[in-house]
């Protein structure tokens, strides 16, 4: 038969298109049906090989978002996280189902009407043992625990939710950039004292933290800053709130890293504080040695990567590194 | 007058101890030269920006929550009545949820205006369905009051409930604190405050008389109605003005008419007085405590006065023929 005959001869067009449809439907169902064990928090999870629809519940969203990955339905982000998120994760959000603001009140039917593949959730074990049931019934369901490290979450979701490729790259940028903050400035950091600071939209009027977790945590952690931390066992400092009496004593530390938003502004929480005249006159703010950050998350590498090139940045605008 | 002159130097103690205690203690010369002689000493911005502001937010929120609770005392007649009573802190506390939480207001400086729109038009309900053929009835805007309270603490909780964020934006204010209220959340409340402090001497008369019965009143020459709805208007503007500025304190207004009862008898004049420098005194005792009890943070001074007040209450509750109306 002929090239011109099979594209001219209707049945054995129409045959073999049928036959390509049917061949690809099998293929289809046998990738779907294809699955492997992972071990999570919440046991073995036998989940598809190649996961297509993706919910994520509590604090799986961003990283998962992050990794290149698209979920059908999540829980709601407060606004400003999102607001920090890159345009194209923004969008990513906002086109998935918003199931609810927290994991513990999602709509269970709704969920099962998007018929996802795979669950991801992070959130406090009472919370996940509360729906555990419900959403297992629902499909594969993934949890991670609250103390679960950065690194590991993120491990565990781009393995999961195969995505272990942009994973790869993300790590590799990482290293790359960190080896080069601390070739560049490892000698200003191992003599200086630093101190973060922060304000949230929930402080309290007249408060400021002095924060070590978040980003702090990267920072000290990763890059070997010299912040504050609580001692072993103790809640975080960045739990108590201060009133802003308190900045005067900030004045002992060589550099004070506060929280700006992509622009470089001071975040509006934290506009308060620099306006204050105690600010103002603290030795590090008057010398050039108070530097913003921008810190738009600190539980998946894309974010971290932003961290630390505004560390990066920041660092370089230090006297004593010019 | 000895009592009196007692109270003012007490008064006038704390009002240095709230500058001097804190974080840290600041010593007299220091305070005296951050006020009158000022530098870019550190210490000097901490008492002139914060601890100045928060001093004069204690002593007027305390002036105004003392006297409208010597004086709902005086209109209901009942010793244990708080401004409360009248769903002032309902109305206040609803509009500021409401404020947070659905039209995204925050900033103490923008939600203080809803808390005293709320407690004004919580009080003129009450005001009207108090209102009888025979004139104000005391017990009938007591029940209004507290029914309102009821209804529009519910809304809040439901509101709340649905979203944390606003929960959270108004937890402290929530809580009652002076803490980080610049002089610029006051100025605009004194007015008010003026204006009630005026209201609650110029009724103190008239209240005395009632105290008798309203047929002694007005054999007396009291206008009865004019009485209360003064009364009213007065409780509102320094009760409202002041969970305006700190958030619903409670424990203050009720306490302190009570043990100024206690020390002068059932004069309102002199109970009024002494309120107006007893009040302002507990609530800078307990706001210099709420500095230093759990340092290096702190606790909000609404909470300290209710762990003063619970059993402070009961104790008053139990002298009640030493202290009753």
């Amino acid at each position: 038969m002929s090239i011109q005959h099979f594209c001219t001869s209707r049945p054995a067009f129409i045959r073999t298109g049928l036959a390509a449809v049917a061949l690809i439907g099998i293929a289809s169902a046998v990738s779907a049906q294809e699955t492997r064990t992972i071990e999570a928090a919440n046991g073995s999870i036998e989940i598809p090989a190649a996961p297509q629809r993706i919910a994520t519940l509590g604090n799986t969203t961003l990283p998962f978002i992050d990794l290149g990955g698209t979920p059908i339905a999540v829980t709601a982000e407060s606004d400003s996280d999102v607001s920090r998120l890159p345009q194209e994760q923004q969008a990513v959000y906002q086109a998935a189902t918003i199931l609810a603001a927290s994991a513990d009140e999602v709509d269970m039917e709704k969920l099962a009407s998007l018929a996802p593949d795979l669950i991801l959730v992070q959130v406090p074990g009472g919370e996940f043992e509360q729906i555990r049931q419900q959403l297992e019934a629902i499909a594969p369901t993934v949890f991670y625990s609250l103390d679960t490290e950065w690194k590991a979450l993120a491990d565990g979701i781009a393995d999961a939710a195969n995505t272990t490729e942009a994973l790869s790259a993300q790590k590799a940028e990482f290293a790359t950039r960190l080896a080069d903050i601390q070739q560049k400035y490892g000698d200003l950091i191992a003599d200086t004292s630093f101190v973060d600071v922060n304000r949230w939209s929930s402080s309290d009027p007249g408060t400021f933290a002095i924060a070590d977790i978040g980003c702090s945590e990267i920072g000290r952690d990763e890059v070997g800053i010299d912040y504050p931390e609580a001692p072993e066992g103790a809640d975080p400092l960045a739990w108590t709130s201060y009133s802003f009496e308190q900045l005067g004593e900030l004045a002992q530390y060589d550099v004070i890293t506060y929280p700006v938003g992509a622009d470089g502004e001071p975040t509006e929480p934290f506009v308060p504080v620099v306006e204050t005249n105690t600010w103002q006159a603290l030795p590090a703010v008057a010398s050039g040695h108070a530097i913003g950050l921008f810190c738009p998350g600190n539980n998946s590498y894309g974010a971290v990567l932003q961290y630390l090139a505004s560390l990066d940045a920041a660092l370089a605008t230090l006297p004593a590194a010019e | 007058m000895a009592g009196v002159i007692a109270a003012a130097m007490l008064l006038l103690a704390l009002l240095i101890g709230s500058m001097m205690i804190g974080s840290t203690t600041i010593t007299p010369g220091t305070v005296w030269d951050a006020l009158f002689n000022p530098s870019a000493n550190i210490d000097h911005f901490a008492i002139r920006d914060f601890r100045l502001p928060r001093t004069f937010v204690g002593l007027s929120v305390g002036i105004a929550l003392g006297l409208s609770g010597a004086l709902i005392q005086a209109l209901t007649r009942n010793s244990l009545a708080d401004p409360g009573i009248l769903g002032v802190h309902a109305g206040a506390s609803f509009a500021v949820t409401v404020a947070v939480g659905m039209l995204g207001v925050r900033g103490i400086e923008s939600y203080m205006w809803f808390a005293f729109a709320g407690a004004l038009l919580v009080t003129l309900m009450v005001l009207a369905l108090g209102s009888t053929r025979q004139g104000q009835s005391p017990v009938v805007m007591v029940l209004a009051g507290v029914c309102i309270g009821a209804v529009l603490g519910g809304f809040r909780e439901a509101l709340q409930l649905g979203n944390p964020d606003a929960f959270d934006a108004m937890r402290s204010w929530n809580a009652g604190s002076i803490l980080g209220r610049p002089l610029d959340v006051l100025w605009p409340i004194l007015p008010f405050f003026a204006a009630g402090i005026i209201l609650a001497f110029a009724v103190s008369g008239p209240l005395n008389a009632m105290a008798l019965g309203d047929d002694l009143a007005q054999s007396h020459g009291v206008k009865l109605t004019r009485a209360r709805v003064l009364s009213v208007i007065a409780i509102t503007l320094l009760a409202g003005g002041a969970t305006a500025i700190a958030g619903p304190i409670g424990f203050v207004g009720l306490m302190v008419p009570h043990v100024a009862r206690w020390i002068v008898g059932p004069d309102q004049r002199w109970i009024f007085a002494y309120s107006a420098l007893l009040a302002p005194s507990l609530l800078l005792a307990s706001d210099i405590l709420g500095r230093v009890v759990m340092r290096p943070g702190e606790m909000p001074v609404g909470i300290i006065t209710a762990f003063v007040g619970a059993p402070v209450l009961i104790a008053l509750a139990r002298r009640r023929r030493v202290s009753g109306l």
